[in-house]
Protein backbone atom coordinates (compact mmCIF):
# COMPACT_ATOMS: atom_id res chain seq x y z
CA UNK A 1 0.00 0.00 0.00
CA UNK A 2 2.85 2.39 0.69
CA UNK A 3 4.03 2.07 -2.93
CA UNK A 4 1.11 4.22 -4.05
CA UNK A 5 2.01 7.91 -3.75
CA UNK A 6 -0.51 10.72 -4.00
CA UNK A 7 0.59 13.54 -6.31
CA UNK A 8 -0.49 17.13 -5.86
CA UNK A 9 -2.11 18.89 -8.82
CA UNK A 10 1.20 20.23 -10.15
CA UNK A 11 2.78 16.79 -9.84
CA UNK A 12 -0.19 15.18 -11.55
CA UNK A 13 -0.01 17.67 -14.40
CA UNK A 14 3.74 17.11 -14.79
CA UNK A 15 3.12 13.35 -14.86
CA UNK A 16 0.39 13.62 -17.49
CA UNK A 17 2.59 15.90 -19.60
CA UNK A 18 5.47 13.40 -19.38
CA UNK A 19 3.16 10.48 -20.21
CA UNK A 20 2.14 12.26 -23.45
CA UNK A 21 0.00 10.12 -25.75
CA UNK A 22 -0.56 7.50 -23.05
CA UNK A 23 -2.35 10.09 -20.94
CA UNK A 24 -4.86 11.08 -23.64
CA UNK A 25 -8.33 10.58 -22.18
CA UNK A 26 -7.03 10.20 -18.58
CA UNK A 27 -10.19 11.02 -16.59
CA UNK A 28 -11.30 13.10 -19.56
CA UNK A 29 -8.12 15.18 -19.81
CA UNK A 30 -5.75 15.44 -22.76
CA UNK A 31 -2.19 16.80 -22.49
CA UNK A 32 -2.01 17.20 -26.28
CA UNK A 33 -4.89 19.69 -26.48
CA UNK A 34 -4.74 21.12 -22.94
CA UNK A 35 -1.85 23.16 -21.57
CA UNK A 36 -0.60 22.69 -18.01
CA UNK A 37 -2.87 25.38 -16.59
CA UNK A 38 -5.95 23.84 -18.19
CA UNK A 39 -4.97 20.31 -17.15
CA UNK A 40 -4.57 21.53 -13.58
CA UNK A 41 -7.85 23.40 -13.53
CA UNK A 42 -9.69 20.43 -15.04
CA UNK A 43 -8.28 17.97 -12.50
CA UNK A 44 -9.29 20.40 -9.74
CA UNK A 45 -12.74 21.06 -11.18
CA UNK A 46 -13.71 17.41 -11.43
CA UNK A 47 -12.15 16.55 -8.06
CA UNK A 48 -9.67 14.03 -9.47
CA UNK A 49 -6.80 12.54 -7.52
CA UNK A 50 -3.64 11.38 -9.29
CA UNK A 51 -1.34 8.73 -7.86
CA UNK A 52 2.04 7.46 -8.97
CA UNK A 53 3.22 3.88 -8.86
CA UNK A 54 6.63 3.48 -10.48
CA UNK A 55 6.26 4.98 -13.98
CA UNK A 56 2.48 4.48 -14.00
CA UNK A 57 0.03 7.28 -13.28
CA UNK A 58 -3.31 6.23 -11.83
CA UNK A 59 -6.37 8.41 -11.59
CA UNK A 60 -9.24 8.28 -9.13
CA UNK A 61 -12.48 10.21 -9.35
CA UNK A 62 -15.34 9.47 -6.93
CA UNK A 63 -18.79 8.96 -8.40
CA UNK A 64 -20.71 11.65 -6.51
CA UNK A 65 -23.97 9.75 -6.95
CA UNK A 66 -22.49 6.54 -5.56
CA UNK A 67 -19.63 7.30 -3.16
CA UNK A 68 -18.45 3.66 -3.00
CA UNK A 69 -17.85 3.69 -6.76
CA UNK A 70 -14.79 5.20 -8.44
CA UNK A 71 -13.89 6.19 -11.97
CA UNK A 72 -10.36 5.01 -12.75
CA UNK A 73 -7.64 5.80 -15.27
CA UNK A 74 -4.16 4.46 -15.93
CA UNK A 75 -1.31 5.43 -18.22
CA UNK A 76 0.18 1.95 -18.55
CA UNK A 77 -0.59 -1.64 -19.46
CA UNK A 78 0.67 -2.87 -16.07
CA UNK A 79 -2.15 -4.83 -14.38
CA UNK A 80 -0.25 -5.05 -11.10
CA UNK A 81 -0.29 -1.27 -10.67
CA UNK A 82 -4.04 -1.21 -11.34
CA UNK A 83 -4.71 -4.14 -9.02
CA UNK A 84 -2.72 -2.46 -6.26
CA UNK A 85 -4.59 0.78 -6.88
CA UNK A 86 -8.03 -0.78 -6.54
CA UNK A 87 -6.90 -2.50 -3.32
CA UNK A 88 -5.62 0.86 -2.10
CA UNK A 89 -8.94 2.57 -2.93
CA UNK A 90 -10.88 -0.27 -1.33
CA UNK A 91 -8.87 0.12 1.86
CA UNK A 92 -8.63 3.90 2.13
CA UNK A 93 -11.69 5.18 0.23
CA UNK A 94 -13.97 2.19 0.93
CA UNK A 95 -14.56 1.76 -2.81
CA UNK A 96 -16.44 -1.40 -3.76
CA UNK A 97 -16.79 -0.98 -7.53
CA UNK A 98 -14.95 0.67 -10.38
CA UNK A 99 -15.78 2.17 -13.77
CA UNK A 100 -13.39 3.30 -16.48
CA UNK A 101 -13.75 4.78 -19.94
CA UNK A 102 -10.58 3.98 -21.87
CA UNK A 103 -9.71 4.85 -25.51
CA UNK A 104 -9.90 1.54 -27.41
CA UNK A 105 -6.33 1.84 -28.71
CA UNK A 106 -4.83 2.91 -25.36
CA UNK A 107 -2.15 0.76 -23.74
CA UNK A 108 -4.23 0.90 -20.54
CA UNK A 109 -6.88 -1.37 -22.11
CA UNK A 110 -4.56 -4.31 -21.49
CA UNK A 111 -4.31 -3.49 -17.79
CA UNK A 112 -8.10 -3.37 -17.34
CA UNK A 113 -8.60 -6.57 -19.35
CA UNK A 114 -6.03 -8.41 -17.23
CA UNK A 115 -7.36 -7.09 -13.95
CA UNK A 116 -10.84 -8.62 -13.88
CA UNK A 117 -12.65 -5.70 -15.47
CA UNK A 118 -15.48 -6.52 -17.86
CA UNK A 119 -16.08 -4.64 -21.09
CA UNK A 120 -19.64 -3.45 -20.59
CA UNK A 121 -19.91 -1.21 -23.61
CA UNK A 122 -18.22 0.52 -26.48
CA UNK A 123 -18.77 4.21 -27.16
CA UNK A 124 -18.39 4.44 -30.91
CA UNK A 125 -16.55 7.45 -32.38
CA UNK A 126 -16.54 8.99 -28.93
CA UNK A 127 -13.19 10.79 -28.88
CA UNK A 128 -11.51 12.92 -31.55
CA UNK A 129 -7.73 12.95 -31.79
CA UNK A 130 -4.98 12.59 -34.38
CA UNK A 131 -7.33 13.49 -37.20
CA UNK A 132 -10.21 11.06 -36.60
CA UNK A 133 -12.80 9.81 -34.13
CA UNK A 134 -11.86 6.89 -31.89
CA UNK A 135 -13.90 4.31 -29.97
CA UNK A 136 -13.83 4.29 -26.18
CA UNK A 137 -14.29 1.13 -24.11
CA UNK A 138 -16.36 1.17 -20.91
CA UNK A 139 -15.07 -1.13 -18.18
CA UNK A 140 -16.66 -2.21 -14.91
CA UNK A 141 -15.44 -4.33 -12.00
CA UNK A 142 -16.29 -4.90 -8.37
CA UNK A 143 -13.53 -5.09 -5.82
CA UNK A 144 -14.07 -8.86 -5.70
CA UNK A 145 -13.71 -9.15 -9.50
CA UNK A 146 -10.31 -7.52 -9.27
CA UNK A 147 -9.24 -9.68 -6.31
CA UNK A 148 -10.15 -12.85 -8.23
CA UNK A 149 -8.17 -11.84 -11.35
CA UNK B 1 6.51 14.46 -41.55
CA UNK B 2 6.91 18.16 -40.81
CA UNK B 3 10.16 19.37 -39.30
CA UNK B 4 8.22 22.03 -37.40
CA UNK B 5 6.45 20.84 -34.25
CA UNK B 6 3.68 22.52 -32.30
CA UNK B 7 3.58 22.67 -28.52
CA UNK B 8 1.68 24.64 -25.90
CA UNK B 9 2.84 28.21 -25.28
CA UNK B 10 4.42 28.52 -21.82
CA UNK B 11 5.52 31.29 -19.47
CA UNK B 12 9.13 30.73 -20.59
CA UNK B 13 8.11 31.72 -24.15
CA UNK B 14 6.66 35.10 -23.14
CA UNK B 15 9.89 37.16 -23.52
CA UNK B 16 10.48 35.75 -27.03
CA UNK B 17 6.92 36.47 -28.15
CA UNK B 18 6.95 39.92 -26.57
CA UNK B 19 10.06 40.79 -28.57
CA UNK B 20 8.33 39.51 -31.71
CA UNK B 21 5.21 41.61 -31.04
CA UNK B 22 7.42 44.71 -30.96
CA UNK B 23 9.48 43.83 -34.05
CA UNK B 24 9.06 46.49 -36.75
CA UNK B 25 7.74 44.28 -39.59
CA UNK B 26 5.37 42.47 -37.24
CA UNK B 27 4.04 45.81 -35.96
CA UNK B 28 3.49 47.13 -39.48
CA UNK B 29 2.06 43.94 -40.93
CA UNK B 30 -0.11 42.61 -38.11
CA UNK B 31 -0.67 44.93 -35.18
CA UNK B 32 1.35 47.59 -33.42
CA UNK B 33 -0.35 47.55 -30.02
CA UNK B 34 2.75 46.10 -28.34
CA UNK B 35 4.92 49.05 -29.34
CA UNK B 36 3.04 51.34 -26.97
CA UNK B 37 2.17 48.74 -24.31
CA UNK B 38 4.20 48.43 -21.13
CA UNK B 39 6.18 45.26 -20.45
CA UNK B 40 4.05 44.23 -17.48
CA UNK B 41 0.84 44.68 -19.48
CA UNK B 42 2.14 42.47 -22.28
CA UNK B 43 3.28 39.82 -19.81
CA UNK B 44 -0.07 39.94 -17.98
CA UNK B 45 -1.95 39.67 -21.25
CA UNK B 46 -0.07 36.52 -22.29
CA UNK B 47 -0.27 35.02 -18.78
CA UNK B 48 -4.03 35.47 -18.91
CA UNK B 49 -4.16 33.55 -22.18
CA UNK B 50 -2.09 30.70 -20.71
CA UNK B 51 -4.13 30.43 -17.52
CA UNK B 52 -7.70 31.38 -18.22
CA UNK B 53 -8.62 32.10 -21.84
CA UNK B 54 -8.65 28.53 -23.18
CA UNK B 55 -12.20 28.80 -24.49
CA UNK B 56 -11.60 31.97 -26.48
CA UNK B 57 -7.91 32.13 -27.32
CA UNK B 58 -4.94 29.77 -27.41
CA UNK B 59 -1.31 30.37 -28.29
CA UNK B 60 1.04 27.68 -29.56
CA UNK B 61 4.80 27.67 -29.90
CA UNK B 62 6.26 26.50 -33.20
CA UNK B 63 9.59 24.70 -32.85
CA UNK B 64 12.29 23.72 -35.34
CA UNK B 65 14.15 20.41 -35.54
CA UNK B 66 16.39 21.25 -32.58
CA UNK B 67 13.37 22.30 -30.49
CA UNK B 68 14.34 25.93 -31.03
CA UNK B 69 11.44 28.40 -31.06
CA UNK B 70 10.86 29.59 -34.65
CA UNK B 71 7.56 31.39 -34.07
CA UNK B 72 4.06 31.29 -32.70
CA UNK B 73 0.53 30.53 -33.88
CA UNK B 74 -2.61 31.58 -32.10
CA UNK B 75 -6.29 30.93 -32.51
CA UNK B 76 -9.02 33.44 -31.77
CA UNK B 77 -12.72 33.85 -32.61
CA UNK B 78 -13.07 30.19 -31.64
CA UNK B 79 -16.46 28.62 -32.22
CA UNK B 80 -16.04 25.16 -30.68
CA UNK B 81 -19.51 24.03 -31.69
CA UNK B 82 -19.20 25.07 -35.31
CA UNK B 83 -15.53 23.99 -35.35
CA UNK B 84 -14.16 27.21 -36.76
CA UNK B 85 -11.50 29.65 -35.62
CA UNK B 86 -9.20 32.37 -36.87
CA UNK B 87 -5.59 31.17 -37.12
CA UNK B 88 -2.73 33.68 -36.97
CA UNK B 89 1.04 33.38 -37.20
CA UNK B 90 4.16 35.24 -36.21
CA UNK B 91 7.53 33.83 -37.29
CA UNK B 92 10.72 35.14 -35.66
CA UNK B 93 12.69 37.34 -38.11
CA UNK B 94 15.70 35.00 -38.39
CA UNK B 95 13.46 32.06 -39.33
CA UNK B 96 11.24 33.77 -41.90
CA UNK B 97 11.34 32.33 -45.38
CA UNK B 98 12.69 28.85 -44.72
CA UNK B 99 10.36 28.02 -41.80
CA UNK B 100 7.30 30.03 -42.83
CA UNK B 101 5.42 27.48 -44.96
CA UNK B 102 6.20 24.40 -42.81
CA UNK B 103 5.22 26.33 -39.69
CA UNK B 104 1.88 27.26 -41.24
CA UNK B 105 1.30 23.64 -42.30
CA UNK B 106 2.19 22.30 -38.84
CA UNK B 107 -0.18 24.70 -37.09
CA UNK B 108 -3.01 23.92 -39.53
CA UNK B 109 -2.44 20.18 -38.99
CA UNK B 110 -2.57 20.56 -35.20
CA UNK B 111 -5.67 22.73 -35.24
CA UNK B 112 -7.49 20.25 -37.51
CA UNK B 113 -6.18 16.91 -36.23
CA UNK B 114 -6.20 17.62 -32.50
CA UNK B 115 -8.58 20.53 -31.87
CA UNK B 116 -11.05 19.24 -34.47
CA UNK B 117 -11.44 22.54 -36.29
CA UNK B 118 -12.91 22.17 -39.78
CA UNK B 119 -12.64 25.69 -41.13
CA UNK B 120 -10.04 28.35 -40.38
CA UNK B 121 -10.46 32.02 -41.13
CA UNK B 122 -7.44 33.93 -42.44
CA UNK B 123 -7.01 37.66 -42.16
CA UNK B 124 -3.94 39.23 -43.73
CA UNK B 125 -3.36 42.93 -44.18
CA UNK B 126 -3.12 43.66 -47.91
CA UNK B 127 0.42 45.06 -47.75
CA UNK B 128 1.70 42.10 -45.71
CA UNK B 129 3.81 39.89 -47.98
CA UNK B 130 5.72 38.14 -45.20
CA UNK B 131 3.92 34.83 -45.82
CA UNK B 132 2.02 35.37 -49.07
CA UNK B 133 3.04 37.12 -52.27
CA UNK B 134 0.79 39.99 -53.38
CA UNK B 135 -0.44 37.80 -56.26
CA UNK B 136 -1.25 34.85 -53.98
CA UNK B 137 -3.06 37.15 -51.59
CA UNK B 138 -5.13 38.61 -54.42
CA UNK B 139 -6.00 35.13 -55.67
CA UNK B 140 -7.04 33.80 -52.27
CA UNK B 141 -8.98 36.65 -50.73
CA UNK B 142 -12.75 36.47 -50.72
CA UNK B 143 -13.33 39.78 -48.99
CA UNK B 144 -11.33 42.97 -48.81
CA UNK B 145 -12.05 45.22 -45.90
CA UNK B 146 -10.83 48.79 -46.27
CA UNK B 147 -9.75 50.68 -43.14
CA UNK B 148 -9.52 47.36 -41.28
CA UNK B 149 -6.54 48.29 -39.12
CA UNK B 150 -4.37 51.27 -38.30
CA UNK B 151 -0.74 50.26 -37.92
CA UNK B 152 2.43 52.33 -37.77
CA UNK B 153 0.64 55.54 -38.78
CA UNK B 154 -1.38 54.20 -41.73
CA UNK B 155 -4.80 52.78 -42.41
CA UNK B 156 -4.54 49.24 -43.77
CA UNK B 157 -6.91 47.15 -45.83
CA UNK B 158 -7.32 43.50 -44.88
CA UNK B 159 -7.91 40.42 -47.01
CA UNK B 160 -10.13 37.70 -45.58
CA UNK B 161 -10.70 34.14 -46.73
CA UNK B 162 -11.63 30.81 -45.22
CA UNK B 163 -9.82 27.51 -45.54
CA UNK B 164 -11.61 24.16 -45.46
CA UNK B 165 -10.04 20.72 -45.03
CA UNK B 166 -9.98 20.35 -48.82
CA UNK B 167 -8.25 23.71 -49.23
CA UNK B 168 -5.70 22.68 -46.62
CA UNK B 169 -4.98 19.34 -48.32
CA UNK B 170 -4.47 21.16 -51.63
CA UNK B 171 -2.10 23.60 -49.93
CA UNK B 172 -0.13 20.71 -48.41
CA UNK B 173 0.12 19.01 -51.78
CA UNK B 174 1.48 22.21 -53.34
CA UNK B 175 4.00 22.51 -50.51
CA UNK B 176 5.12 18.90 -50.96
CA UNK B 177 5.48 19.40 -54.73
CA UNK B 178 7.60 22.49 -54.17
CA UNK B 179 9.79 20.63 -51.66
CA UNK B 180 10.22 17.73 -54.07
CA UNK B 181 11.14 20.10 -56.92
CA UNK B 182 13.70 21.84 -54.74
CA UNK B 183 15.21 18.52 -53.62
CA UNK B 184 15.49 17.39 -57.26
CA UNK B 185 17.15 20.67 -58.24
CA UNK B 186 19.67 20.31 -55.40
CA UNK B 187 20.34 16.70 -56.40
CA UNK B 188 20.90 17.79 -60.01
CA UNK B 189 23.37 20.47 -58.87
CA UNK B 190 25.33 17.91 -56.82
CA UNK B 191 25.35 15.25 -59.54
CA UNK B 192 25.23 17.05 -62.94
CA UNK B 193 24.54 14.67 -65.82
Amino acid sequence: MTEMRRLDIAGGVAGLRAAGDQARGFLGTDPVTQNDALLGSELTRIGAQVYGHGDTLLGYLPNVDQPRQAYLASTSSDPDALRLFTAFLGTYQRCTSYVATVPADSVAVGAFDACGFRRIGMLRDHQYRSGRYHDVVMFFATGEDVCRS
Amino acid sequence: MSFVTVRHFTEADIPIRTELLRESRFAANLTDFAVVAADDALVANQMRTIHSEHRVKRIFTLCGPRDQVVGFAWITSIDWRSQTCELSFGILPRYRGYYGAPAVAAAHTYVRDELNMRVTVNQVLAHNTMMHSADALAAQRKVTCAYDSYTVGEWRSACYWTETDEDFQAMRARLDDRRRELAERIRAMKHPS
